[in-house]
């Protein structure tokens, strides 16, 4: 059989590997051998664990006087309201004011397509498509093409809710109303919403029907051909339905990658076992945590169950960045809080006390939430610290107040060190920076290297740096 | 579930709306279409003289401070100016005449003046001319991933497993042929559907071979057979199955390669084959629809070919791959024939098949998809359970389906004295009838307020609120879905109804509420227009139960007037007043099924194409039948563009 091979068979692997390199812009590939590619698990010294990065998301701003902390005297002494329940952990939190969102100038009509699209981009969408998705690559997919390809999963995406909310306001796509997380300007990250999935895809514990992906070379080698045979089709076609091509192509090509990944693990494994190579955990480690499903349907057990996961991915290293839409604009009503009205309807006030209760209420409900990941994750312990440590968690929403559509100091939390990259237990009153300054300066605490600001961005705000 | 899937596929094709509806330009326009012999060449003549003379000075006079150097409001009308015919244009246009329409611009305190009555009634039909200055232009063919349930379908219809076998798949965003992109967790997952796909078909060593397997791989060769040779003779009819037209030598090439990978990893040569079957099923020849041959590059413009037609028609009207039928057709060359591709689109659509079309289209249409997962205020409405949204899902379902086997007209949908009702239903509607049960059943109707989607619970309650109705979205569902009408968003920043600084609102009916509401500048102009219609509609509750109060006690008071002045006194008025607009409803429905077929929003050239159908159509008294039958016979349908 051998004698019948095609002569541009070597040919053709080549330059799949030049494509996946050049796609995931990392200097690894699977060309190299996977042992040489992960320092921080193969290392024989103790190694430093790496930081992750997570962002967790709620729509339509916040009660200010009842987030922001009194003064920067006042923030350890007393928590404002809306973040009681981070009261355990402030000293490793941070808060900073005078964050301003992006200026939606052109789209005033359409704040809360933009108050989640933008968070992650810090960018408009172009004007001239706005009918089709065009923005720009988000901070957490930034990270994922730095780092992910170390992990069996290059990032994680998370929501409450399905991605399908239909309004076209300014003519916006639909997608900005739903997606933070975009790979490229082009494509939005759709979110897991089911944590069974999640759970039986990440971590492979079967349940009822589950079941995780077999790594089989042949698939992959399987893969790597099906890729090739697509060129002569991707001639045929118009240059937007290259794109459509292009976007299956990929994740092809990211199946591919899974696959390379977990034969590399069953490999370190194999090796371990036969005491060849360290062990990745030290005994000082926490066990991995448990997850369990919730069986009803209160909100609370869901976005905990969810946080869990999350929490689970980055103690197992199974990924590096993850992206919770802890809920999307419009269309979420709060049943656990005995509110049936919308979200959106309650934080348009105006004034009105009932209202503000309200919102009050709906953002410590949702700030709860994050809590219970971080306090999770601050108690574990890993190296040297906490997982919390190593970790980089911001919580926020897209306007500073619903109200009025504010967005002159959007509301943000962020939890851990960053393995010692973030100088946390403080409140900045007036770090005078945009949300693009931001995530550029929260990238570069993860070690990514930016060759470029994100979105509106002019500088790192160095206030939060250790 | 295959329902909601498979009606996201077009969700936001919303058809560029175009006739006014205050005005009789539509009459004006079909007694300019009756005309024996439509002359495309003096009626561009006619629109570029009335593009210079007319619409240039109108907009520098009242658009152009705002909307002239940058885009306000989504319209910018700096490159319509440049351009007036393009097809980027035909969107500003329409939006300035949606806006232009409802007195909603230009602002006074922007303009010197503001155009008189019968200035902007000059203006929409000066714009109506401009799709003469569009170029003769199918469109190219957009491709796209095939939806789940079109997915599901292909599975089950070649390879004979349960189309359940696609549930994990996540859900989709769909819209101007947009797909949600995969996220990395799920990208796995056509893979591991391949992998079960093959799993069913070959069976484990020792047990014998499936039908299937026998139907797609053959027997056992027998000795001295050359295996590779017989691989690709099956990887050639694997990909004319799958990829829906004959493979490319390349393709096989790329078929039998991964043949020789299983054999050289020491699969058995049926094992092999399966590799092979897998492979086929994550290519995404199988996964999109897309052409088989390179186009001649000579020409512009080019012909469907049949493969992609039978394709196309398929997918329409099943959600499925085209049948041994269809397929046999497109092999001779036959289906491109304008009789051969009616009778058989009349085939698919006589097949209780064709209800893919309500799923994938009709509930779109109905904007009724989100239903089964719309919030609803348990308190308020503690009948809202999951079989009652499901049976109004089915009465939608049911009419859409009779109005097409019976091939009535579209009016039909507007009013119909029958509905279909199981014994949840039929009590929310208020009968004391014998239907017992949960089985659905075709009901005469005698209360003329009910009977057509105006008064059916499905709409009524998609365009509510979780725990009352909005008498806004209801006008706004009425000018759009039904009479194609295009509605201008409201302006940003404007407060919702309970928001408003009124004193006291508290103890005012919804309608009093609502002229507070009419009563601030902002909101006015518009809401002239929505609001009678929505509170035509006021006596039935978020839920479509009937009601002669509201929450607080008020009485209902659903009297109004068209903004054609024509005046109602309910619900069953109303709809005997929208049901005359049948020249509208049936442009509508025409619209949205061209938009659904190509997969696009339509544009310039399009709306001279549809003008020519809707002859047509209206000669044929507007029969649903009859428009898809246009619609797939139509030039857009069979032609596509290959170059700029």
């Amino acid at each position: 059989m051998n004698g019948n091979r095609p002569k541009n068979e070597s040919k053709r692997s080549r330059s799949l590997v030049n494509r996946r390199t050049m796609l995931k812009g990392v200097g690894v590939s699977l060309a190299l051998p996977f042992m040489n590619s992960v320092s921080w698990a193969e290392s024989t010294s103790p190694a430093k664990p790496p930081v992750r990065l997570g962002f967790m998301y709620m729509p339509h701003g916040v009660i200010m006087d009842k987030f922001w902390p009194k003064s920067s005297e006042d923030y350890l002494k007393s928590a404002s309201p809306a973040i009681e329940s981070l009261r355990p952990i402030l000293d490793q939190c941070l808060m900073m004011k005078g964050i301003s969102g992006v200026p939606i100038g052109p789209y005033k009509g359409a704040p809360h397509a933009l108050e989640l699209s933008t968070w992650l981009t810090a960018r408009l969408p172009d004007a001239d498509t706005r009918s089709r998705v065009n923005i720009s690559i988000s901070a957490d997919q930034i990270m994922a093409n730095y780092v992910g390809a170390l992990t069996s999963l290059p990032s994680l995406e998370l929501a409450t809710m399905p991605q399908t909310h239909k309004e076209n306001q300014e003519g916006l796509h639909e997608a900005y109303y739903s997606h933070c997380s975009f790979r490229s300007p082009t494509q939005p990250v759709p979110a897991e919403i089911a944590p069974r999935n999640v759970l039986n895809r990440l971590f492979g514990k079967t349940g009822k029907g589950g079941q995780t992906m077999q790594a089989s070379p042949l698939d992959r080698q399987m893969l790597d051909r099906v890729l090739g045979g697509a060129r002569n089709l991707r001639k045929t076609l118009a240059k937007g339905d290259q794109q459509k091509l292009d976007e299956y192509l990929d994740s092809v090509r990211s199946v591919e990658r899974r696959i390379a990944a977990i034969e590399m693990r069953q490999k370190r494994a194999a090796l371990e076992k036969a005491g060849l190579s360290p062990k990745k955990r030290t005994t000082n480690d926490s066990p991995p945590i448990e997850v369990k499903i919730p069986e009803g349907d209160k909100r609370s057990e869901y976005m905990q169950v969810m946080c869990d996961l999350n929490v689970l991915a980055f103690q197992t290293d199974t990924t590096r960045v993850s992206t919770y839409i802890g809920s999307t604009p419009n269309g979420l009503t709060y049943p656990e809080l005995g509110f049936t009205d919308l979200h959106h309807s309650t934080t348009h006030h105006n004034n009105g006390q009932k209202k503000m209760d309200k919102v009050a209420a709906i953002t410590k409900f949702n700030i709860d939430q994050f809590a219970y990941m971080v306090n999770k994750m601050a108690n574990l312990r890993e190296g040297e610290g906490s997982l919390l440590d190593n970790c980089i968690m911001m919580w926020g929403s897209g306007l500073e107040d619903g109200n009025k559509h504010r967005r002159a100091n959007l509301p943000f939390i962020i939890a851990g060190k960053g393995g010692g990259s973030i100088n946390t237990g403080r409140f900045l009153t007036d770090v005078k920076g945009n949300q693009g300054d931001l995530l550029t300066t929260l990238l570069s605490c993860a070690g990514v290297p930016l060759d470029r600001p994100i979105g509106i961005a002019t500088k790192q705000i160095n206030e939060i740096k250790a | 579930m295959l329902k909601v899937f498979s009606a996201a596929r077009c969700t936001r094709f919303l058809v560029v709306l175009f006739l006014a509806f205050s005005l009789s330009i539509s009459t004006a326009f079909s007694k300019e279409a009756a005309k024996p012999k439509i002359n495309l060449g003096e009626l561009r003549t006619d629109a570029r003289k009335t593009f210079k003379d007319k619409v240039g000075p109108f907009v520098k006079t009242y658009c152009s401070k705002c909307h002239g150097s940058r885009a306000k409001a989504g319209i910018n009308l700096l490159s319509a100016l440049k351009n007036p015919g393009s097809a980027s244009a035909f969107v500003h246009w329409k939006k300035s005449v949606a806006n232009v329409k409802v007195n909603d611009m230009p602002p006074e305190e922007d303009v010197k003046k503001i155009p008189t009555p019968e200035e902007r009634q000059q203006f929409i039909k000066w714009i109506d001319k401009l799709k003469y200055l569009a170029e003769k232009d199918p469109g190219p063919y957009v491709i796209r991933r095939l939806t789940k349930a079109e997915y599901a379908n292909t599975l089950h219809d070649l390879y004979g497993v349960d189309p359940s076998i696609t549930d994990n798949l996540p859900d989709e965003v769909i819209g101007e042929g947009f797909i949600n992109s995969i996220s990395p967790m799920q990208s796995e997952l056509y893979l591991e559907i391949a992998n079960k796909v093959v799993n069913t078909i070959v069976p484990p060593k020792g047990e014998g071979p499936t039908s299937i397997q026998l139907k797609l791989f053959g027997g056992t060769p027998s000795k001295g057979v050359d295996l590779r040779q017989r691989a690709r003779g099956i990887a050639r009819s694997l990909a004319r199955d799958a990829y829906r037209r004959p493979a490319s030598e390349f393709e096989l090439d790329t078929l039998v390669d991964i043949f020789d990978l299983g054999r050289e990893n020491k699969l058995s040569y049926t094992d092999s084959l399966g590799l092979m079957l897998k492979a086929v099923l994550v290519s995404p020849q199988f996964l999109f629809i897309t052409p088989s041959e390179v186009a001649k590059p000579k020409e512009k413009i080019v012909k469907l070919d049949d493969y992609q037609l039978a394709s196309r028609l398929s997918y329409m009207l099943w959600a499925a791959p085209p049948d041994a039928e269809l397929s046999a057709l497109a092999d001779k060359g036959e289906l491109s024939k304008t009789a051969v591709l009616r009778a058989q689109a009349d085939r698919l659509l006589s097949h209780p098949r064709s209800r893919a079309l309500f799923d994938g289209f009709g509930a779109q249409w109905l904007r009724i998809t989100g239903l089964e997962k719309q919030a609803f205020d348990p308190k308020v409405f503690p009948q809202m359970t999951p079989e009652l949204r499901k049976a109004m899902m089915e009465e939608a379902r049911l009419l859409f389906e009779s109005i097409l086997r019976e091939n009535k007209s579209v009016v039909r949908f507007v009013d119909s004295d029958y509905t279909f009702l199981n014994e949840p239903l039929a009590k929310l509607y208020g009968l004391k009838t014998s239907v017992k049960g949960s089985k659905m059943r075709r009901v005469k109707l005698e209360n003329g307020n009910r009977g057509g989607i105006l008064g059916m619970p499905a709409v009524l309650a998609a365009t509510s609120f979780p725990n009352r109705t909005s008498p806004v979205k209801r006008g706004v569902w009425v000018l759009e879905q039904i009479l194609g009408e295009r509605v201008p968003p409201a302006p940003a920043n404007v407060p919702e109804l309970e928001e408003q600084e009124h004193k006291n609102v508290e103890g005012l009916s919804l309608r009093q509420r609502f002229e507070l509401h009419q009563s601030e500048p902002t909101c006015a102009n518009c809401h002239k227009v929505l609001d009678p219609i929505g509170f035509g509609m006021e006596n039935f509750d978020a839920i479509g139960e009937w009601r002669d109060k509201n929450e607080v006690g008020a009485k209902i008071d659903s009297a109004g007037k068209l903004p054609n002045g024509e005046a109602f006194s309910g619900p069953r008025e109303l709809k005997t007043l929208l049901a005359k607009e049948d020249t509208k409803i049936a442009r509508n429905m025409t619209e949205r099924l061209m938009a659904f077929a190509l997969g696009r929003q339509l544009e310039g050239y399009d709306e001279i194409v549809i003008d020519q159908l809707m002859e047509k159509i209206s000669k044929d008294k507007h029969r649903l039948r009859t428009i898809i039958l246009e619609v797939v016979t139509s030039y857009l349908y069979t032609h596509r563009r290959i170059k700029e």
